[in-house]
């Protein structure tokens, strides 16, 4: 059996328990394709990000857009024929690398059903060809469009007259925050470990939590593709024309490294790995910065402070004002402050790096 | 009225002002649209001797745009980005165009965006503020809450620390926009961020904040307790009218006079504890690089800094030899500005400009100079001094104490060479 014929049998075994019954809103899927929009893109002048660009996706064949780069997985489904209907997309939304081994796509699934038929519905809307498609219910984009013009929201007055004043404070506002709102976010972690969430994770078990959720940004070594940032690597560069930051060359605290994955990473999915996950992801951020070496090293709440990052002594407190051009309080010379005709040293490197260049010497500067 | 007059259309309504700014540079003069200026004339106008469709016919009644945007001839005054500066857009900067303003306040859509994870939207019905740590009691507030508060009214300057961080390394983007253009400057209407702290009891120990907001990044920055019971504001209105989406409605934390990073959009939740956090945007980035391979930390004042924004590399002179405009705008984390000087001549010489408008502490100030160009090529510069007797530094100044990689807090003095042919770049002089 050809490697695409086998692709077919997975993708029919998927689709016979992928059904399409659920009613579908293309609103909710707008929420939904929130999950999406870190890399990809649709609507009016959508283009490629890191991954195609979703306008028309309906009826196209898989790995058709000129000019992206997919897998080599996804473009010999495309030769082999996958076009991009509600059942193959339905079929590849559920678990992506489960119908697709080798997809560049990142993405974990939408496990659930309605998720994904209300995302088909909203991307639908910007497949002009999708009507045919046995699509049961329009966007509701005309009809906002032709909304009547917005009436003035009344105001409810609450009948709260008679709750009582609470006694706190100077103004008495605000009410108390219960234990399980404030364990619900405050999930702060500090260099002495202080709100370090009981778990842990070793080496071994982040490699493929990292592979399948981080490496598409920040490659598999950790040395970043595109600009995205570059993790590991970059030892002793700091005072090379290139410094290369990542977390074994520059970050002072490993905790930085917890916190700032289970708040905000993997891009555009935060808060969806667990406590361990994120353990055993930051074991192995530690494993590719070689300050671990054991594969079955175990990071946990309770050795979380014997390990320190290399660069942590390297930081200094605010000290601009003992710069000299600010110790220096003189009065600024007003005439014949320099000598002969000012002349250009240097210019705007290339003119057109301004508004809508590809490249330029910053590049990567703020991420 | 130079400037009503470039900006009038003419008789090719297809030719915006910015395509024939960008023809006219790119073809080495601008003097393509010179012509525009008043001179003598021989054949009377026929704008002033014909009857003109916008004397003749009605316009647009009331209600036309119940949200009122401005004219179509203005549509190429808008926020931009460089494209190549960031990986994506949902964690990335544009632009604000200073070339294009005056006075002193930025309006709303133009201030410039800063986001890590996105524009998060928000039901201000559904948003909290949270208190917690080292309070007496962990509170929780509505907006409706938060609206019952006394509040205040004060205008500042946001500037966020990486403004002209790609001109460390020397002159690289043609345009205040792009080397300037991450600062602007709104009036806040918020509550004290003190009277929200004394609402939940602040514990003797408390000594740091942990604001946080509520977006995909959960941005957090670490913040000494002084700062917060000194002048920080809990704001919603900006400019008169509720934060705009990517300003962090429907509330966000003002931080006057300190790095944009710290003013936390979205703002759901304020811990106190007894010593800093080091979150991400304060230790891998957000701190100062040395040439030595140190790395300062918890630089938070932005220092005093001013530029030149008319004219510059997107704004030339199109007027030809005469009476000139200068005008520029200036800031400082300390305070008031208390003086500007321009040079004409690359920093020989310096006369000390005229501020106009409001000067109010930690806000844009403006300042012309108006002086008669002889049409020969100018050397501009500005250099600012604040209340505090803060002098604004030469890029080289900064170089020598600091290096070229340190990307943030870059207040060095500006150059434009401006030819004479009124075109101007961005340049680095001797």
């Amino acid at each position: 059996m050809s490697k695409s014929l086998k692709l077919f049998a997975a993708i029919g075994l998927l689709l016979a328990s992928t059904s399409l019954a659920q009613a579908q809103d293309a609103d909710a899927g707008a929420k939904v394709f929130k999950k999406c929009k870190a890399c990809h893109a649709v609507g009016d002048g959508a283009r490629n990000r890191v991954g195609p660009h979703l306008n028309s996706v309906f009826g196209r064949k898989a790995a058709s857009i000129e000019g992206f780069k997919y897998s080599k997985a996804m473009s010999v489904a495309g030769s082999g024929g996958l076009v991009w209907n509600d059942e193959t997309l339905a079929a590849f939304l559920t678990k992506p690398r489960k119908m697709m081994k080798g997809t560049k796509m990142a993405f974990s699934g939408l496990k659930k059903e309605k998720d994904r038929a209300n995302l088909l519905a909203f991307l639908k809307s910007f497949s002009p060809d999708a009507a045919s498609a046995a699509a049961p219910e329009k966007p509701k984009k005309q009809e906002i469009a032709a909304a009547p013009a917005p009436t003035e929201p009344k105001a409810k007055p609450v009948a709260a007259k008679d709750a009582p004043i609470p006694e706190h404070g100077v103004f008495h506002l605000g009410r108390a925050a219960l234990v399980e709102e404030v364990k619900a976010w405050d999930i702060d972690i500090r260099p002495d470990g202080q709100g370090l969430p009981t778990g842990r994770g070793t080496v071994s078990q982040g490699e493929p939590i990292y592979t399948e959720n981080c490496a598409v940004c920040h490659g598999d070594f950790g040395e970043g593709t595109g600009r995205w940032p570059i993790l590991a690597g970059g030892q002793n560069t700091l005072t090379d024309e290139r410094p290369e930051k990542t977390i074994g060359s520059y970050w002072p605290y490993l905790s930085t490294v917890y916190d700032y994955i289970r708040r905000a990473m993997p891009f555009g999915d935060a808060r969806s790995l667990s406590d361990d996950d994120v353990y055993a992801v930051t074991a192995y951020l530690l494993f590719l910065n070689d300050i671990v070496t054991d594969e079955e090293f175990e990071l946990s709440n309770e050795n979380f402070n014997n390990t320190r990052l290399p660069n942590e002594a390297n930081f200094f407190a605010d000290n601009r004002k003992e710069e000299p051009q600010n110790t220096a309080r003189s009065e600024p010379c007003m005439t014949d402050c320099k000598p002969g005709k000012a002349e250009v040293t240097m210019r705007a490197r290339v003119l057109d790096v301004t508004p809508d260049s590809k490249e330029g010497e910053g590049a990567g500067a703020i991420e | 009225m130079p400037e009503k007059q470039i900006d009038r259309p003419g008789t090719d309504k297809g030719l915006s002002r910015r395509k024939l700014l960008t023809a006219g540079v790119a073809a080495g003069g601008a003097l393509a649209t010179g012509a525009v200026s008043a001179k003598a004339a021989s054949t009377p106008d026929p704008l002033i001797t014909e009857i003109q469709d916008w004397n003749r016919y009605l316009g647009d009644g009331v209600d036309a745009n119940p949200y009122g945007m401005p004219s179509e001839f203005e549509k190429n005054v808008v926020r931009r980005d460089v494209a190549w500066l960031t990986a994506d857009s949902k964690s990335s900067i544009n632009f604000t165009p200073l070339h294009e303003l005056d006075g002193i306040i930025t309006p709303n859509g133009l201030c410039f965006e800063r986001h890590h994870g996105g524009v998060a939207e928000i039901n201000p019905v559904d948003h909290r503020l949270m208190i917690n740590g080292l309070v007496d009691k962990p509170l929780v507030f509505t907006m409706e809450d938060l609206k019952r508060f006394p509040r205040e009214n004060r205008v500042y300057f946001l500037e966020c620390a990486a403004n002209s961080g790609m001109e460390w390394r020397g002159a690289q983007l043609n345009g205040c926009q792009f080397t300037h253009g991450m600062v602007h400057n709104v009036m806040y209407t918020g509550i004290p961020l003190k009277h929200i702290l004394n609402e939940a009891g602040v514990k003797a120990s408390a000594k740091w904040l942990l604001p946080e907001g509520a977006d995909a990044s959960a941005m957090t920055r670490s913040l000494p307790i002084e700062k917060a019971m000194d002048d920080c504001l809990v704001a919603f209105k900006m400019n008169g009218e509720a934060l705009r989406p990517e300003q962090g409605y429907p509330v966000r934390l003002v931080v006057p006079g300190w790095e944009g990073n710290m003013w936390i959009k979205w703002l759901r939740r304020i811990e106190l504890g007894d010593a800093p956090w080091h979150q991400r945007e304060e230790t891998s980035k957000y701190t100062d690089l040395m040439a030595n391979g140190k790395a300062r930390r918890f630089t938070w004042e932005m220092d005093v800094k001013s530029v030149i924004t008319n004219p510059s590399p997107q704004a030339p002179i199109t007027h030809g030899k005469g009476q000139t405009v200068v005008t520029g705008v200036a800031w400082s984390g300390a305070g008031k500005i208390k003086r500007v000087d321009v040079s004409i001549d690359g920093g020989r010489n310096w006369k000390t400009a005229r501020i106009d408008g409001p000067s109010l502490s930690k806000s844009i100030h403006r300042f012309y100079y108006d002086f008669e160009w002889d049409g020969s090529e100018l050397f501009l510069q500005s250099r600012a001094i604040d209340e505090v007797g803060n002098v604004q530094p030469t890029k080289n100044e900064l170089r020598a104490a600091r290096g070229v990689n340190s990307i943030y807090h870059n207040n060095g003095i500006q150059t434009w060479h401006v030819k004479a042919d009124g075109s101007a770049e961005n340049v680095e002089i001797s």
